[in-house]
């Protein structure tokens, strides 16, 4: 299950599995950011290389616009694959 | 445990719900189940995309010999396709410039403790090796 809101703060929180089956609808989101927003990703239990490919494609549209995505709040094994993915050197991770 | 699954993107959720089987009964770790489900997903979806299997399915088989998991996925093709091999990822590309391709591959084979593909009677075969804590 993954599920992906956007709070009365702005906040873009992450919940569940983002895996390669549930891209389209995190990629819906992510596509409708027009400004810099912080990324919640504490209820994210997993994610894939399916999903960091949409986070990718969000911050080179973002910077474009001098713009970017925060990633907050990492269990240790996304923060693993992330750094794996040498991701950490893209995004601000908190 | 060993079960076909059809060779289809929306067959990940029964496939970690195997993977989630297995592990219950196992008692195998979060962070090791976390390796192997990303895994998992990385060289289904691949063969998904890529493979050049002439069947509609894919095995998929679990088993635990003290602390090692091993997990094999089996696909019938006419042609050995070995997805296993290094792939390019673009660490060295621009920010602007970089796609993700190859990315979940290098990431499974720096998780997990062993990998290996073969190719016999007709049979793809990828087996993924973790080590257990515990």
């Amino acid at each position: 299950m993954f599920s992906i809101t956007v709070n009365d703060r702005g906040i873009v929180v992450l919940t569940g599995r983002l895996d390669a089956a549930q891209t389209d609808r995190a990629r819906e989101v992510f596509s409708a950011l027009e400004a810099s927003a912080i990324v919640d990703f504490k209820d994210l239990d997993y994610i894939s290389s399916a999903g960091l490919g949409v986070l990718l494609a969000t911050q080179q549209r973002l910077k474009k616009e001098g713009k970017a995505i925060k990633l907050v709040n990492m269990n240790r094994m996304v923060r693993d694959v992330f750094r794996i993915a040498r991701f950490d050197l893209i995004f601000e991770i908190e | 445990m060993r079960r076909q699954f059809e060779k289809d993107i929306r067959s990940l959720d029964a496939i970690f719900g195997f993977l989630r089987k297995f592990a219950d009964e196992e008692g195998i770790d979060g962070q090791s189940s976390y390796v192997l489900n990303l895994a998992v997903e990385e060289f289904f979806t691949n063969i998904v995309k890529y493979g050049r299997g002439t069947g509609n399915e894919i095995c998929l088989e679990a088993f635990r010999d003290g602390r090692t998991v091993t997990v094999r996925l089996e696909e019938e093709t006419p042609v050995p396709f070995d997805v296993t091999r290094p792939t390019k990822t673009q660490f060295d590309v621009p920010f602007e410039d970089r796609k993700p391709g190859g990315l979940g591959i290098h990431i499974a084979r720096e998780m997990l403790d062993g990998l290996s593909y073969d190719y016999v009677d007709g049979t793809s075969r990828i087996t993924l090796i973790k080590n257990l804590e515990r």
